[in-house]
């Protein structure tokens, strides 16, 4: 490829960040519309130019490096600001702006009602510039050439999910919850940089440099063990990230940011880093199967984990938030097992159906919003995104519900839409490495299906609830056309890599290592069907019969453990117990009777001491004329003594 | 009785003749222009002054059968105590009328004071060193009480005078061992008396160690300090500043010439002894200085700090190669001591009110706000005690220290570091005090705030160019062995 | 050159002249004594930047004048600069003018002449600190900083002044004695104070290393401070006056690691050597303490104040690793640590001047009535927690990447244990932030704030510039220090 054409991939990262500052010197004066369209042009300009650097890798697969400058270069170590175009990075390139773009027209009539419903209509302005941030710092992260850059992406992304979750930072519970969830994301990720930081660090010690070819290169004569250090402290990282076991806690509360944000940061885009950062890094994992192993649980078990606590939310955001961190842990585990290829066409549908369902999620939030307007209720307090508050829908908001219902059987996996093709291939793979862990995986598209049709049947089936869902109306066409083209994606999405074609894996394996040879099985196929329609229809006879009560229909028969999903196994609560109280007793404990008490009185004492001892000898100056003359004859005979007996 | 005789000791003999003749025209002089006989006395000292500085850089020349010495030495120190003597005048010029204690005879005695040092620093003889120490001694009795009929006063008289002659007593008891040691009291007959045989005869030794002790009660180094503080406090302050100069040197110029030139030998004896007094006038000195609210015994103590520093830089002086370092560098803290403390004096003068009040720590709160012209000199004389760079202070402690070092007692130097935290610390809580908030009386303070200034502005450009001062030291110690 | 005119000359005393003209105006004419003051920082700056532009082009010499002769030993007016002290002295000379218009307000009345004449002192003592290569010149200005600073805080600052200056006063004074000590007995060993002739000659001392190390050390890790040796610092950052505390945390901290690299390394290699594993422990003891410290903070100055004892806590580590990736981090954190403390202080004091507290609880919300003021306090929080594209990502990364492999050390736990720094920085900055600018406008009197005023931004935008700038592009600045810094690690190395 040559270097002109490599260049346009800085114009990707730079266009969004032109979009910032047009909008920070001018936007005032241009007004919402001008605002959304200068923000939704950078990013469709980004689009672009990932479409271009595609065609031209059509020509020229294998890609190409763009070094653009020197970072720093400390002799022991070089990095430079340089760029890397292949097939992978330009596909997630492609993915980040086209759904990002999306998301930016949506917003435009979105963020237009928001801002007015929470009172604040200037802040329409700072939502579109954190949003071009956004994109600029995602496109870094999967255009960059070596680790470091990868991480300032990783961060950058990272402090625009934060700006972003806390952006009306005065709402939530307290007034506090959304700043508080703000914090709670950036810590939580900060502990995953962590990992990733002295996975970094490793490598530098063992192969003196950061850039992808030079680290991989080396990685196969690396001795086993380092190899394994690094790639576990990696995945610290990507639970961060990719809000897998452990470290998930902070997505759901992530929910607090506008909904567009949730769609593109929270599910689309940035929580799918890690799973790219695992794909890009195959290099350091095939050699070491422990590694492997270790990535794949961790998805598998988060995949079911999250699905169980999905069936226990009212909040139809919730829902999707932790359907996002199962279907991650898809990812996750196809990457971990050595499936890239499954993992990123997951990842792509995924990105549709997931982005679709939020937005989709919104237009319903958005309607109930109207509705309770309407409905003359504009005061009292009402939470339009309480399923329990929904329902009958269907029939107020009917382009909504058909988007709605293509993303949720795309994502319950039912055959020909896309999420079938790209969960089975995972499920395919990990029936022949992994047969527990497929278990997990089948036992989560279960619950996939199951939560995914309960959701569909609260929100619009049956009778409205409220009387904001019975004014429900549809939304404005700006929020629906992105709707309906993601719904297209959604359901066609599988054609990128359909059995027989593989033309995904084909068009991958330049820059993937280790890719091999996708195949069709005709049994797990069958079988993952069979496990979503059952999932589906399980769900109907459930809660499709009869209209909802307060408490969830599987609250009785489920009993405890229903319970443990709806308090989310009490995960919260078991951190803050053994982790934030400890923590925080530790640091009053050392800023009270550490510092001020212990090291602070060293010094005070020495001086006090001192002062006492000064205000003892003093006692001796008694102003009497024979007391001096004794103490000048104690002081001459101390001398002549002196003299006698030591000398 | 030859010419050079009388021109070996001619600076001295004018200081006296004049003193003596001011008695009488003072008696002519009425109470109320009193003035006029300071001006005739700084006259005196000028001339006196005038005619030291002429006798500069002379070769060495014996007098009285060799019983009193001109050398770079004595001139040197003749001028650091004739320059003392006009501080002291000028110091007492507003400060006696303030006081109503305006007695004429204060000049005379102040100058035949001056005679006794300056004799001091010129003796070559035991006998001339006990002359010269009761020639200067005497007066000060005298004017500590002068302010009479102030009881604090008079009191510290009598308490000086008391131990004053008790010190005395031993510095002649110690002559006399010497003498019956050596049938000798001139320094260099000392020596050759001792030339045969081991120094360390019992008499030889005791006479040398009542001889330190009489010296030391003059520097006022520790346990023979005590005197210092209450005389210090109760005497009028003009007096006590040139005390904290005068006494001082003459003191440390006898210990030099007789230890050096008489004692070189008995290094070994009493070097140990030198160096537990410097040590305990160190810490003693600080550390009660830090308990002081009255700042007259601030200053008292901060003296007695002083003397250790001093003595710490003597204790080598044993070792031939160190002498002459040793004595440099005490000479050179003598005189940034005297800058200092003559400032500092000047300041507290200036706040003084009758009966003795204006004299607590409590009283300068504020002066830093209202009078910035004594308050910042005093700032720079107190940084300069403690040793602050950029003051002649620093430079005095840093040569001090240096020759310690050299000399192998790095303990001492430690301590010497170590206590001037003390230092550090009552030097900054006057000085913050100073701007506190509170309204200091001040009155006719013109001439002080000048001499004040004059005094600050050669503490700190002094230790910029310090190098004419460490020149006129080099001479100063070439004379001796 | 004429020594008068000599680059390095003129840096350091420009200052005095602008003193004297200060003197010279009548001290209720405020509006021309702070123009004079500003006026001469900042052509002290553009002669700091000539200097540069003369070290680039290989043009800028020493200047080394016989001063004194104390007997035998001699003292020598003697100053040069290589990479370190040049960035060093642009940091101070950079940050001055930033100090004093924050106080275009703040401080009035008729001691408005006394405090920007203590300032301009305060500058000349600093920039020879950064100068002076004779070890007793550098004694003097090192003892000298200590003077105005004292004032500053004494008369002009908050509650406890009088106790903080004390602190201040006798905990740095404890370590300069000893450092006199030790220089006097270098000195005496080689027959002389300069210091390229002391490090020609160090094996005439090589036997005292270990005391001497500790003699110099103890002194510059007051300074800095290390673990546990900081007790004097939340004291006086938090009674001193903005600018006061700006110049403190900015500068004069800087002047304690500046002492380690300047002088620890090359004169005592070995005990370097031996001492780096317990130097860089107490260096990871105060980044974690510092930041546990931090986050129990009630009052806005001392959280900042104990952020610094865990950012220098990385210069330490950076020092100490002797490896010349951590050493060039170390430099330019101490860099990046002046430039987003200082600012972060420059913002308690804005907000100060506006509330007149600096309680956390009094704030909160504020970004709804201060967008300006708040978009600038995220960007200096930012750099300040080490988000990378910021400046203080460059430096802790180098630091942590050169400590986690370096041998001077031997083992990774300093460095991974300084990594977990990291997230808890992340812990308390974002706690603050979330205190002052976040949640609800709760406290009526913060609702009818004013926003920055230009002066106020103008004050900011420089440092959010350089933050912004060093992030993306340090490598003109570690091409300043490298060869310094790698000269340094070479002199430590050999025996």
């Amino acid at each position: 490829m040559s270097d002109t054409q490599l260049a346009w991939v800085v114009w990707a990262v730079l266009l969004p960040l032109g979009g910032i500052v047009v909008n920070l010197v001018v936007g005032r004066r241009l007004g919402e519309k001008g605002i959304g369209a200068v923000a939704s042009l950078a990013a469709a300009g980004s689009f672009a130019v990932s479409g271009l650097l595609a065609l031209a890798l059509l020509q020229h697969p294998e890609g190409g490096i763009y070094r653009l400058a020197t970072w720093f270069n400390l002799g022991s170590l070089a990095v430079d600001w340089s760029f890397r175009v292949d097939t992978l990075s330009v596909t997630m390139m492609l993915v980040v702006s086209g759904v990002g773009t999306l998301i930016h027209i949506y917003s435009i009539g979105y963020m237009h009602a928001d801002v007015r419903h929470n009172g604040d209509p200037q802040r329409f302005r700072r939502f579109f510039i954190y949003l071009n941030l956004f994109v600029a710092a995602m496109l870094l992260l999967v255009s960059a050439n070596n680790f470091l850059v990868l991480f300032v992406g990783w961060e950058g992304v990272g402090l625009c999910s934060y700006l972003l979750i806390g952006f009306w930072f005065e709402k939530g519970e307290g007034g506090l919850g959304n700043a508080r969830a703000a914090k709670k994301a950036f810590i939580v990720n900060r502990v995953g940089d962590f990992g990733l930081l002295i996975a970094i660090f490793l490598m530098i010690g063992a192969f003196g440099t950061l850039d992808f070819d030079g680290v991989f290169a080396q990685a196969a004569q690396a001795a086993p063990a380092l190899l394994v250090a690094i790639t576990l402290f990696m995945l610290l990282g990507v639970t961060g990230k990719s809000a897998q076991l452990p470290l998930f806690v902070w997505l759901p509360d992530a929910m607090a940011g506008p909904t567009p944000v949730s769609a593109l940061i929270h599910a689309a885009t940035m929580v799918t880093a890690g799973v790219y950062l695992v794909a890009r890094s195959q290099a350091l994992f095939l050699p070491v199967p422990q590694a492997q192993a270790a990535v794949t649980w961790v998805g598998g078990l988060t995949a079911l984990f999250a699905a169980t606590i999905a069936l226990g939310q009212y909040d139809i955001k919730k829902v999707l938030a932790y359907s996002t961190i199962s279907q991650l842990g898809f990812m996750v585990a196809a990457v971990g097992m050595g499936a890239a290829v499954a993992g990123i066409f997951h990842l792509v549908t995924h990105a549709f159906f997931k982005a679709l369902l939020f937005l989709a999620a919104g237009s319903v939030i958005l309607g109930l919003e109207h509705g309770h307007e309407h409905a003359g209720e504009g005061h009292d307090p009402f939470d339009p995104q309480d399923m329990r508050q929904m329902g009958g829908l269907r029939k107020r908001m009917p382009l909504t519900f058909a988007v709605y219902l293509v993303g949720a059987l795309a994502l319950a996996g039912v055959a020909p839409l896309a999420g079938f093709f790209s969960k089975d291939e995972i499920l395919v793979a990990a029936s022949e490495r992994f047969p527990v862990v497929f278990g997990l995986l089948l036992a989560a598209a279960f619950l996939t299906a199951f939560y995914m049709g309960r959701q569909l049947i609260l929100v619009f089936f049956g009778e409205p609830r409220s009387k904001a869902a019975h004014h429900a109306g549809e939304s404005r066409p700006l929020v629906t056309m992105p709707l309906v083209v993601l719904a297209v994606f959604s359901a066609l999405g599988g054609a990128l890599n359909l059995p027989g074609l593989h033309s995904l894996e084909h068009w991958l394996e330049h820059s993937l290592v280790g890719v091999k040879e996708g195949h069709f099985v005709w049994a797990v196929a069958l079988g993952s069907l069979a496990v979503a329609l059952l999932g589906l229809g399980l769900a109907w006879l459930v809660y499709g019969r009869r209209a909802p009560t307060e408490q969830d229909a599987l609250a009785r028969p489920l009993g405890p453990l229903y319970r443990a999903f709806e308090r989310k196994w009490w995960v919260d609560e078991f951190y803050r117990l053994v982790l934030l109280r400890p923590l925080g007793w530790l640091a009053q404990v050392l800023a009270g009777p550490v510092d001020l008490g212990l090291i602070n009185s060293l010094g005070d004492g020495l001086g006090q001491g001192s002062q006492l001892s000064a205000n003892w000898l003093r006692k001796l100056q008694n102003g009497l004329v024979r007391s001096y003359a004794l103490v000048v004859m104690v002081g001459v005979v101390a001398m002549f003594a002196y003299l006698l007996w030591v000398r | 009785m030859s010419v050079q005789d009388l021109f070996v000791i001619l600076p001295t003999l004018v200081v006296v003749v004049w003193a003596l003749a001011l008695l009488l025209v003072d008696a002519w002089i009425p109470k109320e222009r009193k003035s006029l006989t300071a001006w005739l006395s700084a006259a005196g000292l000028a001339l006196a002054l005038g005619l030291a500085l002429a006798q500069r850089g002379l070769s060495p020349l014996m007098a009285f059968q060799d019983m009193v010495v001109r050398d770079g030495f004595a001139v040197f120190l003749e001028i650091v105590f004739l320059s003392s003597g006009l501080v002291a005048i000028a110091l007492a010029f507003d400060y006696l009328r303030r006081l109503r204690i305006e007695h004429g005879e204060y000049y005379p005695l102040l100058m035949i004071s001056v005679a006794g040092m300056m004799l001091m620093a010129q003796a070559n003889d035991l006998l001339i060193v006990f002359l010269a120490l009761e020639m200067l001694s005497l007066p000060l009795y005298i004017l500590t009480g002068i302010a009479r009929p102030r009881l604090d006063s008079e009191e510290s008289a009598l308490k000086y005078f008391l131990l004053g002659t008790f010190s005395s007593a031993f510095l002649l008891y110690g002559v006399a061992l010497i003498f019956g040691a050596t049938a000798n009291t001139s320094l260099p007959g000392i020596v050759e008396a001792m030339a045969g045989v081991s120094a360390t005869v019992p008499l030889f030794v005791a006479g040398a160690t009542l001889l330190l002790v009489g010296f030391a009660f003059k520097v006022a180094a520790v346990p023979f300090h005590m005197w210092s503080p209450d005389v210090y406090q109760g005497a009028p302050s003009p007096v006590t500043g040139f005390m904290s100069v005068g006494v001082k040197a003459a003191g440390l110029a006898a210990l030099l010439r007789v230890f050096l030139v008489a004692f070189p030998s008995l290094a070994a004896q009493l070097s140990p002894l030198v160096a537990a007094l410097a040590v305990l006038s160190m810490v003693v000195g600080n550390l009660l200085a830090m308990a002081q609210t009255n700042m007259k015994r601030l200053l008292a103590y901060a003296g007695v700090a002083s003397a250790g520093y001093l003595l710490m830089a003597f204790v080598p002086y044993g070792q031939g190669k160190m002498a002459g370092e040793s004595v440099s560098a005490m000479l050179f803290y003598l005189v940034a001591y005297a800058l200092t403390s003559f400032g500092a004096w000047s300041v507290v003068v200036a706040l003084e009110q009758s009966e003795g009040r204006g004299l607590e720590i409590e009283d300068y709160a504020g002066l830093g706000f209202r009078y910035p012209w004594l308050a910042v000199p005093l700032v720079i004389f107190l940084l300069s005690y403690t040793g602050v760079p950029l003051t002649l202070g620093f430079w005095g402690k840093f040569y001090l220290f240096r020759v310690a070092v050299e000399g192998g007692y790095i303990g001492l130097a430690l301590v010497g570091v170590l206590t001037s935290l003390f230092s550090a610390y009552y030097s900054l809580r006057v000085i913050l005090r100073l701007y506190a908030v509170g309204t200091p009386q001040v009155q006719g303070q013109r001439w002080l705030t000048l001499l004040a200034v004059l005094l600050a502005i050669l503490v700190v450009g002094l230790s910029f160019l310090p190098g004419p001062l460490l020149q006129a030291m080099g001479q100063a110690v070439l004379a001796l062995p | 050159m004429n020594a008068w005119f000599h680059p390095l000359v003129l840096i350091t005393f420009l200052p005095l002249f602008g003193l004297a003209l200060l003197l010279l105006l009548d001290g209720r004419n405020e509006r021309s004594l702070r123009w004079v003051a500003l006026l001469t920082s900042l052509v002290t700056f553009g002669l700091a930047v000539w200097a540069l532009l003369l070290d680039r082009q290989g043009a800028l010499t020493e200047l080394s004048l016989p001063w004194l002769r104390l007997g035998r030993l001699a003292v020598r007016f003697h100053l040069g600069a290589d990479g370190i002290s040049l960035l060093m002295v642009l940091l101070t000379t950079f940050l001055m003018p930033l100090a004093l218009l924050s106080t275009w307000t703040a401080v009035q009345g008729e001691r408005l002449k006394g405090f920007l004449a203590l300032f301009l002192l305060l500058e000349v003592g600093m920039n020879g600190v950064f100068l002076a290569l004779d070890l007793v010149l550098f004694y003097i200005f090192w003892e000298f900083t200590l003077v105005p600073m004292i004032f500053l805080i004494a008369i002009w600052g908050g509650e406890r002044r009088i106790y903080a200056a004390l602190k201040f006063f006798l905990y740095t004074m404890v370590g300069s004695v000893l450092l006199l000590v030790g220089i006097l007995f270098v000195g005496l060993q080689v027959g002389s104070f300069d210091l390229p002739a002391l490090i020609q000659n160090r094996a005439a001392f090589a036997g005292a290393q270990t005391v001497l190390f500790l003699a110099f050390g103890l002194a510059f890790a007051i300074k800095v401070p290390l673990w546990p040796l900081h007790s004097w610092l939340p004291d006086a950052h938090v009674e001193a006056p903005t600018a006061g505390s700006v110049i403190l945390a900015g500068v004069l901290l800087k002047m304690g690691a500046y002492g380690f690299l300047r002088f620890n390394l090359p004169l005592f290699p070995q005990a370097s050597q031996q001492l780096a594993p317990w130097m860089a422990g107490l260096a990871v003891v105060g980044i974690l303490y510092g930041a546990g410290v931090a986050f129990a903070q009630k009052d806005w100055k001392k959280l900042v104040a104990y952020s610094s004892v865990s950012h220098l806590g990385f210069v330490m580590l950076g020092i100490f690793a002797l490896t010349p990736q951590a050493v060039s981090g170390a430099v330019l954190q101490m860099v990046n640590h002046g430039l987003s403390t200082g600012a972060l202080f420059l913002l308690v004091g804005m907000l100060y001047e506006r509330r007149h507290t600096r309680e956390l609880a009094a704030f909160g919300g504020l970004w709804k009535v201060l967008p300006v003021l708040s978009a600038l306090a995220l960007i200096v929080t930012l750099s300040s927690l080490a988000v990378p594209g910021l400046n203080g990502f460059v430096g802790e990364f180098n630091i942590l990447a050169g400590a986690f492999n370096a041998s001077a050390l031997g083992s990774v736990w300093f460095a991974g244990l300084g990594t977990v720094g990291v997230i808890l920085a992340a812990a308390y900055l974002l706690k603050m932030f979330e205190k002052v600018f976040l949640g609800p406008l709760v406290h009526e009197e913060n609702r009818s704030l004013a926003d920055l005023n230009i002066r106020e931004v103008l004050t900011l935008l420089p440092i959010v510039v350089l933050v912004v700038a060093i992030g993306i592009y340090p490598q003109p600045i570690f091409d300043l220090i490298s060869p310094a810094v790698e000269r340094l690690l070479m002199l430590a190395a050999q025996p």
